[in-house]
């Protein structure tokens, strides 16, 4: 029985190649910029917007992007005011996230907590036809915002004052970075789930750095690693029925460890 | 042409004035010293005069251009104090030098050989060349803060503004530093720099501007050390308690040796 001849799992590996590829993209400039734990935050106000799709019967994509890019925009507003309160209200809107998310599934019409454990932890047969051409349409969208805003960004992301005083428009570039990572957690959320989003973006950059000394091959180990650790976490799952964003994510941190090791050996012979 | 021309600068900072009327104009070419104790306002006064912090009166003109138009950013090229190179991912000091180089280029155009010429001048000038392709957290903390300077040069400033270049800088790198300032200053830019301690760079020095609690009290040339303060690196600021438009040496008599 191959995996391929079914639908479904042919929509799922499209699916995760593409947030294999751009989940470690903008996750390279999070950990560049030592916000490894804002697609976490991102991904858990997205539960609310998942929620209101249902409670509105639209598609739940649609509201997760719009919650989603409005509260990563909140989040980089408040970090911008740079308080130490900051770290309080981003505590704050990620418990609000998941609240309301599970709130709003109650009120909506059959809804319960457990209609959202796919967003959760993703779901193979959650990747609909119609969901390929947003997460398609989006997958291009963040790598088109690598490409051209990339030098950009990773001006901005390594010292905010000195691109300021380039004369770079650091704030356009700071709410582009969140937004980009707002709209791949809602590209990812099907895949690995909004739980485990952040982990494809942080990880496969915490794996590539241990061989790498340059943010270039950083960027491009990390994506190649993503893809595979998404892919080998589909066929994971696919054949140990198991929720998808667990086996990524399993795959990926042992990938880590590998590369640790193997990064540690090397440092030391040489 | 003048620089900056910063008249009457009051700046607060978490609701205390840290600067009081301050006046200060500095002319293209000048090599221009800011000296004082910790806490006088030496640094809020260098990331005032490149926009970073906002003057609550007074105002700031930027080669001849009021700072809110100022869109001339490229000819201004600036080294924060850092401890080491920023930065959760490994960049090589190429990449880092490289990034320096982004207010001259366009969004849409690659590096072209110009840019990666002046690239390899700031590199060379910083006598990095041979690091390029390192991991930049693998040097010491002197090669990281030549890496920063380089990051500036490579942008090709008119004027370049250095926050303590030589904290916690080895004697070797604080050599090349003078060295690559000097090229820049001899080739006409002009620079400012906060310092603590000059030691090689003293003799580059054209111009010190004091600060004392947040207020100038002395600007002028810099003071001929005598004594034991004449000693290479030895360089005192011993700031008077009293405050007027008088100009004083900044430097006390030695009382011994």
């Amino acid at each position: 029985m191959s995996l391929l001849e079914f639908d479904f799992m042919q929509r799922a590996l499209v699916a995760a190649l593409l947030v294999g590829l751009t989940a470690p993209a903008i996750g390279t400039f999070l950990v560049q910029r030592r916000l490894a734990l804002m697609g976490d935050g991102i991904g858990h106000i997205a539960l609310t917007g998942v929620a209101l799709g249902f409670l509105l019967g639209t598609a739940p994509v649609l509201t997760a992007i719009v919650v989603a890019v409005l509260g990563a925009v909140t989040i980089e507003l408040i970090r911008e005011k740079g308080r130490t309160s900051g770290d309080v209200a981003l505590a704050l809107l990620f418990y609000g996230g998941i609240a309301g998310g599970v709130l709003l599934i109650g009120l909506s019409p059959g809804g319960s907590s457990t209609t959202l454990v796919g967003y959760l932890f993703g779901s193979l047969s959650s990747v609909r036809p119609e969901d390929l051409f947003v997460i398609g349409g989006l997958s291009v969208a963040i790598l088109g915002v690598v490409v051209v805003f990339g030098r950009e960004m990773y001006a901005v992301c390594m010292d905010e004052e000195v691109a300021r005083v380039s004369g770079l428009p650091v704030r356009f570039l700071n709410l582009l970075v969140a937004v980009t990572a707002a709209l791949t957690v809602t590209v990812a959320m099907r895949v690995v789930g909004l739980l485990l989003v952040s982990a494809l973006m942080v990880v496969p950059v915490a794996t590539a750095q241990q061989l790498t000394r340059s943010f270039r091959a950083t960027l491009w180990g990390a994506c190649l690693l993503g893809m595979l650790a998404s892919v080998g976490g589909l066929v994971l799952a696919f054949y140990a029925d198991v929720a998808p964003g667990a086996s990524t994510v399993v795959l990926a941190l042992g990938g880590f460890l590998v590369a640790a090791g193997v990064g540690a050996l090397a440092r030391r012979t040489t | 042409m003048t620089v900056f021309a910063l008249k009457g600068g009051c700046v607060s900072l978490g609701g205390r004035e840290v600067l009081h009327d301050v006046s200060v104009r500095i002319e293209a070419g000048e090599f221009v010293a800011v000296l004082g104790a910790n806490g006088s306002g030496k640094t809020t006064l260098v990331r005032t005069l490149v926009g970073l912090v906002p003057l609550t009166r007074g105002s700031l003109e930027i080669f001849g251009t009021p700072l809110a138009d100022f869109r001339g950013w490229p000819r201004l090229g600036y080294v924060p104090q850092r401890l080491s190179v920023g930065g959760g991912v490994p960049s090589t000091v190429r990449e880092v030098v490289t990034s320096g180089r982004i207010s001259r280029t366009s969004r849409l155009r690659r590096m072209g050989r110009d840019d990666r010429a002046a690239v390899d001048h700031a590199l060379e000038d910083v006598g990095l060349a041979d690091r390029a392709g390192d991991a930049v957290a693998t040097l010491s903390g002197g090669q990281q803060q030549r890496v920063l300077i380089a990051r500036a040069l490579a942008g090709e400033p008119e004027v370049l503004v250095l926050d303590e270049p030589t904290a916690g800088v080895d004697a070797d790198s604080q050599d090349t530093l003078a060295g690559a300032l000097g090229h820049l200053s001899s080739a006409g830019g002009s620079v400012v720099l906060v310092a603590h301690e000059l030691g090689p760079l003293a003799d580059l020095i054209g111009r010190a501007v004091v600060l004392r609690d947040g207020r100038v009290i002395s600007d002028g040339p810099p003071p001929s050390p005598e004594g034991h303060h004449a000693d290479p690196g030895h360089v005192h600021v011993h700031p008077h308690e009293t405050t007027g438009p008088t100009r004083r040496s900044v430097l006390e008599p030695p009382t011994f040796g």
